[in-house]
């Protein structure tokens, strides 16, 4: 079966690079920012895009096994999206496939943003970006 | 009202970081609304962007410079010669 490695290992030059950029997290925190501090509300739950996740690490795992490409370089971070108010947050929500946002967090972003109207949301995701090297073919 | 994404600009300093300072020609292989493009955009000497016509926006890609090309393809069967890019960038793609 072709798969999206093996069409940009043929059109990349040889010795060419690669980059990934993707979550290793399913899962989106949220947090209120307020007067310097962060406080946890909840998490929009993306465990449903899973699978996904699993299917593209496999995919690597084959094109490095198969000496299509060498890992070169890898570096870890969290995403950050900044939300002004929970109407942002609800918006960005629903906007998001596989996901759910539990019910209590929305209350909870409006209680917080209304004791503090200065303070902002968070997204917040774990991520990493890998650069390959494309190896010739054996 | 306001969304920001990268807020932190975290991911725009690790992708450039990788790309280095010259990349040549680059393929962004799921290219989307060019959120990420964008990022890196004046970096890149030529530019393709591949996405499933379901994800491209219709009125073309705000992102990418008049003389880039982008296809409306699937990453299984991309409609592009072999061994002419000098990097490729799948974001939240593969």
């Amino acid at each position: 079966m072709v798969h999206a490695l093996d069409e940009a290992h043929r059109t990349l030059e040889p010795g060419a690079a690669l980059i990934d950029l993707r979550p290793t997290a399913c899962n989106r925190r949220v947090e209120i920012v307020s007067a310097g501090l962060r406080h946890v509300i909840g998490e929009i739950d993306s465990s449903k895009a899973l699978p996904s996740y699993a299917a593209a690490e496999a995919t690597v795992l084959a094109a490095l096994a198969a000496r299509q490409f060498r890992l070169e370089e890898r570096a870890a971070f969290e995403q950050v999206i900044e939300l002004d108010s929970p109407a942002d947050l609800r918006e960005y929500a629903a906007g998001l496939r596989r996901s759910r946002m539990p019910a209590q967090i929305l209350p909870r972003a409006e209680r917080m943003l209304a004791r503090d109207p200065s303070a902002s949301i968070e997204l917040r995701r774990a991520t990493t970006i890998t650069r390959y090297r494309k190896l010739p073919a054996s | 009202m306001a969304i920001r994404d990268d807020a932190s600009g975290e991911e725009r300093q690790h992708l450039l970081a990788m790309m280095g300072s010259a990349p040549g020609a680059v393929l962004e292989i799921g290219c989307g609304s060019g959120r990420l493009t964008a990022k890196y955009v004046a970096l890149s000497a030529r530019l393709v962007g591949v996405d499933l016509p379901t994800a491209l926006p219709a009125g073309g890609n705000p992102a990418f410079p008049p003389q880039s090309y982008i296809a409306a393809a699937s990453a299984v069967a991309l409609p592009l010669p072999r061994a002419v890019f000098d990097l490729a960038i799948f974001a939240h793609s593969l």
